[in-house]
C-alpha cells in the first residue's frame, strides 16, 4: 500500500528567499503498482533533471524539484498559477529494493520506478497435474 | 472536494455551451480559492487536462505562459488572431494502462489526460505573424508583438 505523506509533517514552509517566490508546490502525481514495480509519476513544469532530487529513507520516498524562478516581463495581466520548487513524499513501506530505484525527468514530467525486492514480487505459481 | 463540475451535470449537454464555460469559470475561481492557503506545499494545479495560464503585458508585447508538463510540441495547437488566443492540445494518457501490461493497480491519478482547449481575449490586438512560441521543461511561453497601432508612440514634442 502507498499513502501519501500529509503535508503538514512533510515539510515546513520554505523561508523567504530575497526576491522570489518561496512557496512549495505539491506536484499532481500517478500512483501506479504492477507487483514487480510501483511507478510515480509527477508533474514538475519548469524543473530540470539536475535540480531534482529523488530519497528513499526507511520506506519513505521524497522527491524535491527545484524550479528556477522565470518572471514574466511586464506587468501581469492574469495570473493562475504560481512559480515554486516542488516537494511530496510518499510512504511506501518495505519490500522494495532501494538501490534499483531510477528515477528520469523529460518536458517537466519526472518518472521513478520503485522495484520490489524479487522475494516479494508477486508470482504466479503453476499447478501441476 | 467536489467540483462544481461535479455537481452540476447540465442536462441537455448540447445546449448548454454558455453555461459550462461560465461553469469552467467558476471552477477555476474555486480551485484558485481552495489553494490560497498561507503555508505548506499545496497542490499545485486542480486534475484537469486545460492548461491554467499566466499572462502578461509590456509596452510592446503580451507574453502568454502555460505549464504543459509532458507534452511534445507536436502535441500542441497554437493559433492567434487579433486578439484571441487559442490553445489547444491532447495531454497523453500514457503511464501504461493499456491492457499489455499486468493488473495495475493505480494508487493515485492526479494528472489530467485527454484533450483541452484554452480562449483568452488579451488586452490588446497582437501581431499575429510574429508572435513566437517555445515549449521548455513542459512550460510553454508564447511572446505575441502587439499590432503596431496599439504600441505607445513617443510623441515628440516642439518647442515654439
Amino acid at each position: 500500500m502507498v499513502t501519501t505523506t500529509s503535508p503538514a509533517r512533510d515539510t515546513a514552509p520554505q523561508p523567504a528567499a530575497a526576491g522570489r517566490e518561496a512557496q512549495t508546490y505539491q506536484p499532481t502525481v500517478d500512483i501506479c503498482d504492477r507487483g514487480a514495480e510501483v511507478t510515480i509519476t509527477a508533474d514538475v513544469p519548469g524543473a530540470r533533471p539536475d535540480g531534482i532530487d529523488v530519497t528513499f529513507d526507511d520506506g519513505v520516498l521524497t522527491v524535491h524539484a527545484t524550479v528556477p524562478a522565470r518572471p514574466l516581463p511586464g506587468r501581469a495581466v492574469i495570473r493562475e498559477y504560481g512559480v515554486g520548487d516542488y516537494r511530496r513524499a510518499f510512504r511506501l513501506g518495505t519490500g522494495f529494493d532501494a538501490s534499483q530505484i531510477t528515477a528520469e525527468c523529460r518536458a517537466g514530467v519526472l518518472t521513478v520506478r520503485v522495484p520490489r525486492l524479487a522475494a516479494v514480487r508477486p508470482r504466479t505459481i503453476e499447478v501441476r497435474g | 472536494m467536489p467540483t462544481l463540475r461535479d455537481l452540476f451535470q447540465p442536462p441537455l449537454a448540447g445546449l448548454a455551451l454558455p453555461l459550462e464555460d461560465l461553469r469552467d469559470e467558476f471552477d477555476r475561481l474555486w480551485s484558485t480559492l481552495a489553494t490560497t492557503q498561507p503555508a505548506g506545499p499545496r497542490p499545485a494545479r486542480r486534475p484537469d487536462a486545460a492548461p491554467a495560464v499566466n499572462v502578461s503585458e509590456t509596452d510592446d508585447a503580451v507574453v502568454i505562459e502555460a505549464e504543459l508538463p509532458g507534452l511534445a510540441a507536436t502535441d500542441l495547437d497554437v493559433s492567434v488572431s487579433g486578439d484571441e488566443f487559442v490553445l489547444k492540445g491532447t495531454r497523453p494518457g500514457e503511464t501504461g494502462g493499456n491492457g499489455e501490461k499486468p493488473a495495475a493497480t493505480w494508487h493515485r491519478r492526479e494528472r489530467g489526460c485527454g484533450s483541452f482547449e484554452r480562449r483568452l481575449t488579451l488586452p490588446v490586438p497582437v501581431d499575429a505573424a510574429r508572435v513566437e512560441a517555445r515549449l521548455a521543461d513542459g512550460v510553454l511561453t508564447v511572446t505575441c508583438p502587439k499590432a503596431a497601432e496599439c504600441q505607445p508612440h513617443k510623441v515628440a514634442v516642439r518647442s515654439a
